[in-house]
């Protein structure tokens, strides 16, 4: 039996960030449940995945083929890789009950790739479920700002 | 005032010179002899379904809009007021019968004729709304795909397009009711590098084993096969040159298969939507026409100047100066199918391609890596040569050549040497006096 207070649901955001910003993949995936979806909307807010396109719409087994191949040395567009800074803030727990919650929050993303910098900005939808003594992501939508415009190389995790 | 640049000593039979790729004045000729004067992809009509609806588009580097008006013509317009030029719509779609610019408040309808000035009394008796209709292109629609030129001798759009139709036919097929939908949303990317290395990836099929490796190993691991024999020496794939500049990468030896979904690029539905689907086919098409459809379900085709139809896709190459590309993928549905097929269409487009995708964005790091290797001087020429002696003439007409031979680029480049050397009408009023003194 668990709520999840707005200080935690920080922390938990902070570490997803630093953990995302290190590369550390394997570490991230651990943070998901198993029934995780994450989903990067393209062309809009991102309403029905099953009729619209999205950047990434990704179950477990698709996320565990995108971190592999990221990690294997020959995702040439991440070679070398992005070097970010994001800063997750304006966070609320929108709902909690037993067991799960719902958080949202804003970030800033500082991309650095090779001599280009970028800045990508958005809003993340969390949805968190206790599991095995932690909260786990069950769910998590990355709204960015630009998603109906040209991006030219989204390949690391946002 | 410098000599203007020999074009057709750029590109060669067997090479093309880097300059085509970087220097500025070959892209101002291109956009002139080559995007103003063939069709150039713009749509689908799906995306202007509506009467009133609407969708910004490009002609070249040349913004335009792409209507349907209330009798369900098509039109394309050039977003230009007639009065002091700003550009009379901002949004990427919507739908509205009127477009109005706000520098001075002329308004348009949407088949481009002028209805609204403010304040007529300030003109002259001499002036007639007639004559200030927005810029139009002509249009050809052919199985729902929209072009534009601005040529207003452009052969018709079935003639430009030669046995690319076959395979535009075969694509659209793959719907139960011959049609496909275009409104799942749009992929965006670019890159910093010249147009013309798109639509040469595009029909590449000698990069995959190097570029995708790393996509091809984790996919060929979960459908026990192996993706990457399909571009080796051994694989029995073709390329084709297609005629007018089109070519294809051709999957022929598949084509007798029952293999419509359960692909890398089409994504996995279960029996019961695959044989709801293939039921479907063959009540429309028939046994035979129904194999030789699901059999292209992994098309590679380029249309000259700026489509590539990749996958479930229409490709859109714009380009914006000689070192800056956009592209626009734009993932189709099928008409008439269970809508598990569609949905798991999307999901395998999304695996390989958009900015987030495990596969295209590692062709345009290519691109960018070449546009910062072709800053070497001294090294002046790329070689297209591969497969040159494999070239033979195939069953239905048409050049072709091993999947991985760079036949393809070829026939693009023979497309692009025509028309840029091509002595055509000058000095017509729209033509501003250096280029028609340049001819």
């Amino acid at each position: 039996m668990a709520t999840l207070s707005r200080q935690q649901a920080e922390e938990i955001l902070y570490e997803e960030a630093r953990i995302l910003d290190s590369r550390r993949y394997d570490e991230w995936f651990a943070m998901l449940t198993e029934d995780v979806i994450y989903w990067v909307p393209c062309n809009g807010e991102g309403t029905d995945p099953d009729r619209e396109i999205s950047l990434v719409y990704d179950d477990h087994a698709r996320l565990r083929d995108r971190l592999d191949r990221l990690n294997s040395g020959l995702a040439h567009a991440q070679n070398p890789p992005s070097k970010t800074c994001r800063l997750v803030s304006n966070v609320q727990v929108e709902q909690t009950s037993t067991d799960s919650a719902a958080v949202t929050s804003a970030f800033i993303l500082y991309e650095l790739r090779q001599t280009r910098q970028r800045i990508f900005a958005g809003r993340y939808q969390h949805r968190f479920r206790y599991q095995d003594g932690r909260w786990k992501i069950q769910w998590k939508k990355t709204l960015l700002v630009n998603n109906d415009e040209v991006i030219d190389n989204l390949t690391f995790i946002v | 005032m410098p000599l203007q640049l020999d074009f057709g000593a750029l590109v060669e039979d067997q090479r093309v010179h880097r300059r085509i790729y970087t220097d500025a004045e070959v892209f101002e000729a291109e956009m002139e002899r080559i995007f103003e004067r063939t069709w150039v992809f713009v749509g689908h009509e799906s995306e202007v379904a509506a009467s009133g609806d609407y969708k910004t588009v490009s002609i070249g580097t040349q913004p335009a809009i792409m209507t349907r008006d209330e009798d369900g013509g098509i039109h394309v317009l050039m977003n230009r007021c007639m009065h002091r030029g700003a550009t009379i719509c901002q949004e990427q779609r919507g739908n509205s019968s009127f477009f109005r610019c706000w520098y001075h408040g002329w308004t348009y309808t949407n088949r481009g004729e002028l209805v609204g000035v403010p304040y007529p009394g300030g003109y002259g008796r001499g002036f007639e709304r007639r004559k200030f209709s927005l810029k139009r292109a002509k249009v050809g629609v052919y199985r729902g795909l929209v072009f534009a030129s601005l040529n207003p001798e452009v052969p018709e759009i079935t003639e430009h397009l030669a046995r690319a139709r076959y395979y535009i036919d075969l694509f659209m097929d793959l719907s139960p009711e011959g049609e496909v939908d275009a409104r799942s949303g749009t992929h965006k990317y670019g890159y910093d590098g010249n147009w013309k290395f798109q639509m040469e990836n595009g029909v590449d099929g000698y990069h995959p084993n190097f570029v995708h490796q790393s996509f091809f190993e984790i996919q060929g691991k979960k459908l026990g096969r192996k993706v990457m024999k399909l571009f080796t020496e051994a694989s029995s794939y073709q390329s084709k040159d297609l005629g007018n500049g089109h070519s294809i990468l051709d999957m022929a030896p598949q084509r007798k298969s029952h293999r419509p979904v359960n692909n890398i690029l089409r994504g996995s539905t279960s029996d019961a939507s695959t044989k709801i689907y293939i039921e479907r086919l063959v009540r429309r098409y028939g046994e035979e026409r129904t194999s030789e459809i699901l059999g292209a379900s992994n098309v590679n085709l380029a249309v000259f100047p700026n489509l590539l139809i990749i996958g479930i896709q229409f490709r859109n190459v714009i380009p914006i100066n000689v070192n800056r590309t956009d592209v626009y993928l734009t993932p189709t549905t099928l008409k008439g199918v269970p809508d598990e097929i569609n949905t798991a269409r999307l999901r395998a487009h999304e695996a390989f391609y958009g900015s987030a995708g495990g596969g295209a964005p590692d062709d345009v790091e290519m691109f960018n890596r070449c546009t910062t290797g072709l800053r070497v001087k001294g090294a002046e020429w790329l070689e297209l040569s591969r497969g040159i002696e494999r070239e033979h003439t195939a069953d239905d007409g048409s050049i072709a050549a091993h999947i991985s031979d760079e036949l393809p680029q070829r026939a693009f480049y023979r497309q692009w040497r025509r028309m840029m050397c091509e002595k055509f009408a000058e000095a017509s009023e729209s033509r501003p006096q250096s280029v028609a003194a340049l001819d």
